[in-house]
């Protein structure tokens, strides 16, 4: 008798656990509840603003009822990857536009195509960005970032520089930068620099570098790496040069060394004078008081080599036909001129509504990104990219840091990230 | 009964249920009793074992169902060399760190078991590092090395000797990590070695001292052997512990330069939750426990010829 109790009690236990987990459907009255997920620090302004912009999306759509999962950006996905293996997973969230194929190929999220279909794609950027190599698309644009040049104001006029202008090539960058480099405390090394050229966030480093050079990184939608060129050599001369003969930018060594982790904040610190920088660096520089101004990446023989990264919001395969329209109706709400404004406000990343983003940024810098943002080619992303770039990142700054010669790295970095890409496809149909 | 039969329980075998039926009653309390760690033996640790070894014959994403591959991951794993190098930096990493750490923790042990005043304070003063987290101990590490305003190279220049790149060159990475974890770690084994001296009865260092032992023989002798067991037992988690190292790399270099600090767990990790390779991550798992297992055998193994227990 205790053992029937027992069993039904479990069953009672278990049937509540799965009715819960399986929460999220429209009931009867046709509310739907729609777990929604996106990455930021606790108390952070995007956290806030989130938030806000929830609780307006809540009251314009009584019917949805949203329930935030928010976490830092590491811990965000690594709960995600487990939340989708146990059937968790949030049916809308804020995906690394990097990520995007990522979880597209692996099946987890729903193709919007048809959806993006609904809208005007001239209003919006980015959309083009997250269409894969089959034409879909998984991911709908949520903020933006390319790099551009961040000068300095104030350095350029003491050492009566002209400032960079939308006509500057490498060679310009490297006359600039050279004047720009002192050694200001006398110990006969430079101390400040006039420009910072390798970074572990090869955005804003080596990509842009090698394809203004004429190199290319992948090709064939994805598949195949293609990276060991002359013309990738001659991008990673031209940025060994700037760190070793020429002098005008810190070594591997030093870059990290000064950086501490955060090599990107060398420019806000004014150990810099000029930096490629995502539209969201713009937040330390400010924060930190510097004069600075942007112009568009130097010429260089095949051009700017502009890049970008598109945040997108994506949608979970396993949410239901309502969930699935609720997730839907709150990209559309944060893809709103209303929304889009609060968001630009953070000055986190460039305003994916083009009507929002041509007069909520600074008019001095904004015009810059968003013609930088137009020409951008997107990062080389595919179902492995996050795999394969990491096997390319590892030599390229062996390259870099001079421990093999650029050839050698070039070559062992094709072929290890090639392999990367041809294990994950073997097998696959498409 | 008898009175004395009731007072040691030695109840008339006519008297008492049959045996079959009492050892059953016994062995439900000891279930009863044992239910809570066995629940969580099977639900936290064996489960996920078994899980996780029918994973590693198979090809899994988290994502869509598993694809039984056979011994396909294992046969990869053997022929990948990154594998291989992150066996190796793991490796040097141990043979620098254990007796290094095992040889200071006793060394400073037999130091602050001295009956001084104040001798408490210097205690807790080795101990602060292991409660400090990883983070903490990164940004101290980097007040250290960090080769443009670390203490390190200002140091090495009152010697004339010129500045090192410690974390950023793949030949010092490691005795850097190692230097660090040792200075983090010491303090929990000084204390374990601690407890093992203070366990060693006063009256041997008398009878040595009246029968004219010197302070080395003294302690050859008497503490070496009467401390046998904790050295042993240090030995056995400092080699585990290094074998499992994540965090520190995790937080210190990321497994730069260029793979030189990659250890077997940080390449696990990223095998498993950042390339989607669960499948994968699980052969490695399995690898580095068989590793770990073989070590601790070998270790129990040889402590007989040179463990003694009181």
């Amino acid at each position: 008798m205790r053992v029937r109790v027992l069993a039904a009690a479990a069953v009672a236990v278990l049937t509540m656990a799965a009715t819960t987990s399986c929460g999220g459907s429209a009931d009867d009255s046709g509310a739907v509840t729609l777990k929604l997920g996106f990455y930021a620090a606790a108390g952070d302004p995007a956290d806030t603003t989130m938030r806000q912009l929830v609780k307006e999306f809540e009251a314009a759509n009584p019917s949805i009822k949203v329930q935030l999962e928010v976490a830092p950006y590491v811990k965000f996905f690594e709960r995600l990857r487990t939340q989708i293996a146990g059937n968790q997973a949030p049916q809308v969230w804020l995906s690394d536009g990097v990520l995007v194929q990522e979880f597209a190929a692996r099946g987890a999220l729903a193709d919007l195509s048809d959806r993006v279909k609904s809208v005007n794609a001239a209003d919006y950027s980015g959309i083009e960005l997250n269409r894969d190599a089959q034409g879909r698309v998984f991911g709908f644009p949520q903020g933006a970032q390319t790099p551009v040049l961040f000068y300095n104001k104030k350095m350029f006029a003491e050492a009566k520089v002209a400032e960079p202008t939308a006509e500057w090539t490498y060679d310009d960058l490297a006359a600039a930068a050279k004047k720009l480099t002192k050694d200001t405390n006398g110990d006969g090394k430079p101390d400040v620099y006039g420009f910072r050229a390798y970074s572990p966030g090869f955005t804003e480093s080596w990509w842009p570098i090698v394809k203004a050079f004429g190199g290319d990184i992948v090709t064939d939608g994805g598949r195949k790496v293609v990276i060991d060129s002359p013309q990738s050599t001659a991008g990673l001369d031209w940025m060994l040069g700037a760190m070793g003969k020429d002098g005008f930018a810190p070594d591997y060594v030093t870059t990290e060394a000064m950086g501490k982790g955060v090599v990107h904040t060398l420019f806000a610190t004014g150990r810099v004078a000029m930096s490629y920088g995502i539209y969201a660096r713009t937040l330390p520089a400010q924060s930190a008081g510097v004069d600075f101004g942007v112009a568009p990446l130097p010429k260089g023989p095949s051009g700017r080599g502009n890049v970008a990264i598109v945040n997108s919001w994506v949608v979970s395969k396993a949410a239901s036909p309502a969930q699935n329209d609720a997730a839907w109706k709150w990209i559309t709400f944060f893809s709103g001129e209303g929304p889009q404004r609060k968001w630009a406000e953070l000055g986190e990343a460039i305003p994916i509504n083009k009507k929002v983003a041509t007069t909520a940024l600074a008019p001095d810098r904004g015009p810059v990104f968003l013609e930088s943002l137009d020409a951008a080619t997107d990062l080389g992303t595919n179902a492995v990219w996050s795999e394969y770039t990491e096997a390319l990142a590892k030599r390229m700054n062996e390259a870099l840091s001079g421990a093999t010669p650029v050839a050698a790295a070039l070559q062992s970095g094709q072929k290890e990230a090639q392999e990367v890409i041809d294990r994950f496809y073997a097998g696959k149909t498409q | 009964m008898t009175l004395l039969a009731r007072r040691t329980g030695q109840v008339a075998a006519e008297q008492r249920p049959p045996a079959g039926k009492r050892h059953a009653g016994e062995r439900l309390w000891a279930f009863a009793f044992a239910s809570p760690y066995l629940l969580h033996l099977v639900a936290l640790a064996a489960w996920p074992l078994l899980a996780s070894l029918f994973f590693s014959m198979t090809e899994y994403d988290l994502m869509s169902s598993p694809r039984f591959v056979g011994f396909g991951n294992f046969t990869r794993l053997f022929e990948d060399p990154v594998f291989w190098r992150t066996l190796g930096n793991t490796a040097y990493f141990a043979v620098l760190f254990v007796p290094v750490q095992t040889a200071l923790a006793l060394a400073l042990a037999i130091a602050l078991n001295q009956r001084l005043r104040g001798m408490a304070l210097f205690r807790a003063a080795y101990f602060v590092p292991v409660v400090s987290s990883w983070v903490v101990v990164a940004y101290v590490a980097d007040a250290v090395f960090n080769p443009q305003t670390g203490i390190a190279n200002q140091v090495l220049g009152l010697f004339g000797l010129p500045a090192e790149n410690w974390l950023q060159d793949p030949a010092l990475v490691i005795p850097t990590l190692a230097a660090v974890a040792v200075w983090k770690g010491v303090g929990y084994m000084m204390v374990l070695f601690l407890a093992g001296l203070q366990a060693i009865p006063e009256e041997r260092y008398e009878a040595a001292k009246i029968d004219g032992a010197s302070a080395w023989n003294r302690f050859r002798y008497i503490t070496l052997p009467g401390i046998s067991g904790t050295t042993f037992l240090v030995l056995v988690l400092t080699s585990i512990e290094t074998l499992q190292s994540f965090e520190q790399v995790f937080v210190m270099t990321e497994g730069g330069p260029h793979g030189a600090s990659e250890l077997t767990v940080l390449y696990l990790y990223r095998q498993g939750f950042q390339f989607f390779q669960m499948g994968y991550a699980s052969a490695i798992a399995w690898v580095l426990f068989v590793l770990v297992l073989a070590l601790t055998l070998v270790q129990f193994r040889l402590q007989r010829r040179w463990v003694h227990y009181a």
